[in-house]
């Protein structure tokens, strides 16, 4: 069950990123409240005592909020894990092998059904950083020595997908790039 | 000055100027990606190593050395051991330099095994000086955390005692022994000391084997232990930066406010959870390595969740609810505090975000990430530091700089900040890789407002300087007169 959820589903998202859009909320109302406390430092003053008693009501609110909300992420979060068991993925795997400064990738992935990638590297670490035609990253996974890593994807879309490479990796790391179909 | 004072300034001074060198490098690569200036990658390479490596070590010594005069004037420490540590690190920080002007070296702070040896476009010895210069870094760190550790341990009784294990299980008896808790500053002391030997542990044996490699190359290294041993060190010692700087604030804050910041059973209980949480989040770091065992992808998330919940419920809120219809003074030194647990609090939630394993999947190493942490280190630990260094000069001098001067820093270093740390987060939720001398669209345009932000910024730096040096210069002919 695990590894069947471990198939990244590539589609596309329209619109500004809910990223950004989450965050700058986030840190607006972060901006608000606490330029709020600060203005109180012109009003009557209270004494600490009774700050800290009002205080510590509102902390024991914040805490139970923010564990909640941690709660709340983690379920959600954590059955989308990327990372599935080599041998339990099941699918058509292609290859994908990094080096200093160009990805030897397949030519053309099948849309709809599961593919895995074999990620590795004949050299230093590398990041396999797949884009989808929009431009948007979607899925990426780490091209190592030694290693392979297995980077279970389902296409949704079809179309021109570049690789960048999302590690550093030397003088040339901005212009290492590739690209495959996905039909 | 006294000794300890002057042991305080030395690594202040030297922080700064790190820092304010750091920041040059900074608005050069910022600059270069904007397309306004023109040099070659390995230039750009070389400075980003530069950049990474100084800035952080910049900002630890400011930390180091605020951090150590405040402990010991709980109990006098050693000050040879400072100053030899003090020397390690400033001998380590010329090495570093040394290895990339002009030895070109640019792996990256991260040097991530194999890079450092291949495919080079540099010289070996400039590799060596580079792992040699780290190193040293690294052994006055040892030095400076065991001597925070004894000085901790030492007043208070143990590891029981500075942890306040009697104040949280057996309240009304301490109460009633009548002997003192630790203050807050001792909790970051104390996490700073445990936590950073256990991040060196890691950093040394992985140090040690690049050097070993260096020397000799056919000794093998296995790529995902070297990567989580750095990874250990560098994330572990980057963020007990900002938990060595809260210091400041655990002590000058409250003079301003005319209040008082006492540890609680809660703050104790907050900072073991910080102690544990810091040292195993850095997991996070080596999400997109699907070869990591599972278990500790899940704790990678976990912990840097719950490393959130220590400054967000105490020491943030604490400072928030310090203030709070208080009789606070607002001065450079309070503006910079207070201002620096926002920036904190709004980087961690930058943080957070990418914390998240199906999110980091699009935001790992996209310019999401220096977002993020340029937030808490330069709007948060960077105005900590200020924070104490006009503290003190305030303390000092009694005066206090006008509100002019406040504003027109304020403008420049949290306006000028805010547009050149929104260039990174929309560049990262648009999907622009990080570490690119070349950037792909939109990344160019963005770079050239952010670069703009940053010369802004760097123009509040200017005046918070100038407005330092003033302040130091009236104390001397105090002094003289």
């Amino acid at each position: 069950m695990r590894d069947r959820q471990a198939y990244v589903a590539v589609k596309f998202v329209n619109g500004a990123s809910p990223v950004l859009i989450g965050f700058l909320v986030a840190a607006g109302a972060i901006l608000i409240i606490m330029a709020a406390v600060a203005r109180t430092t012109i009003e009557p003053p209270e004494t600490q005592a009774a700050v800290t008693s009002s205080g510590y009501r509102l902390r024991k609110g914040w805490l139970w909020g923010l564990g909640a909300s941690a709660v709340v992420a983690l379920a959600i979060s954590l059955p989308s894990f990327p990372y599935g068991k080599p041998e339990t993925l099941a699918g058509k795997h292609f290859t994908v092998i990094a080096s200093q400064y160009s990805f030897e990738l397949p030519p053309a992935v099948p849309a709809g059904t599961n593919v895995i990638f074999d990620v590795t590297s004949k050299d230093v670490n590398h990041g396999f950083g797949i884009y989808d035609p929009r431009g948007r990253l979607v899925a990426q996974v780490q091209a190592m020595p030694d290693y392979v890593n297995h980077l279970p994807l389902r296409f949704g879309v079809k179309g021109h997908y570049l690789v960048r490479c999302l590690e550093y990796c030397g003088i040339a790391h901005a212009g290492m790039q590739g690209a495959f179909e996905v039909r | 000055m006294s000794g300890p004072r002057r042991i305080m300034w030395a690594y202040l001074t030297t922080g700064i100027a790190v820092f304010g060198l750091m920041v040059l490098v900074g608005l050069a690569m910022r600059m270069e990606q904007a397309r306004w200036l023109t040099y070659d990658p390995g230039s750009f390479y070389a400075l980003m190593t530069l950049h990474g490596s100084g800035m952080i070590v910049a900002l630890a010594l400011c930390g180091m050395g605020g951090l150590w005069f405040i402990m010991d004037r709980e109990r006098a420490m050693d000050q040879g051991l400072a100053w030899s540590a003090y020397a390690l690190i400033v001998f380590g920080v010329v090495a570093v330099i040394l290895s990339v002007f002009p030895g070109r070296f640019g792996a990256g702070w991260t040097f991530l095994f194999p890079l450092p040896f291949v495919g080079t476009t540099w010289p070996n010895w400039a590799t060596g000086t580079f792992l040699i210069g780290v190193a040293l870094v690294m052994l006055g760190w040892t030095i400076y955390c065991m001597q925070l550790l004894g000085c901790v341990l030492t007043k208070y009784g143990g590891m029981r005692g500075a942890m306040g294990w009697d104040l949280v299980f057996h309240h009304d008896a301490f109460v009633a022994s009548g002997r003192p808790e630790p203050p807050p500053a001792a909790f970051a002391a104390l996490i700073t000391a445990v936590d950073g030997l256990f991040a060196v542990a890691g950093g040394m044996l992985v140090g040690v084997a690049l050097i070993i490699h260096w020397i000799d190359p056919t000794v093998a290294i296995d790529p995902l232990w070297a990567k989580n041993l750095t990874y250990l060190f560098g994330h572990t010692f980057a963020n007990l930066t900002i938990y060595m700087a809260i210091a400041f604030v655990y002590v000058a804050l409250p003079r301003y406010a005319q209040r008082e910041w006492h540890t609680s059973q809660v703050l104790a209980i907050a900072w073991w959870g910080t102690l544990l949480f810091v040292a195993t989040a850095y997991f996070h770091h080596l999400y997109m390595d699907f070869v990591q065992p599972r278990g500790l992808q899940y704790i990678g998330e976990v912990a840097s969740y719950l490393a959130a919940f220590p400054p967000a419920v105490v020491t943030i809120f604490g400072g928030a609810m310090l203030i709070y219809r208080s009789r606070l003074r607002w001065t450079m030194s309070s503006m910079f505090m207070y201002a620096g647990l926002v920036g904190w609090l709004i980087g961690g939630v930058g943080a957070l975000i990418d914390a998240t394993v199906p999110i980091n999947v699009s935001l790992h190493n996209t310019l999401w990430v220096p977002a993020h942490f340029h937030t808490y280190l330069l709007e948060g630990v960077t105005l900590f530091v200020f924070g104490w260094i006009f503290a003190d000069l305030e303390a000092r001098t009694g005066l206090v700089s006008s509100l002019a001067t406040r504003w027109i820093t304020g403008l420049g270093i949290f306006g000028g900040g805010a547009v050149l740390l929104l260039g990174w987060y929309v560049a990262g939720a648009a999907s622009v890789p990080r570490r690119y001398a070349e950037q792909p669209a939109p990344g160019p345009a963005i770079a050239a407002w952010a670069s703009a932000g940053a010369i802004l910024l760097i123009l509040g730096l200017v005046v918070c300087l100038i407005e330092a040096v003033r302040l130091a210069r009236a104390r001397s002919a105090e002094t003289a007169a």
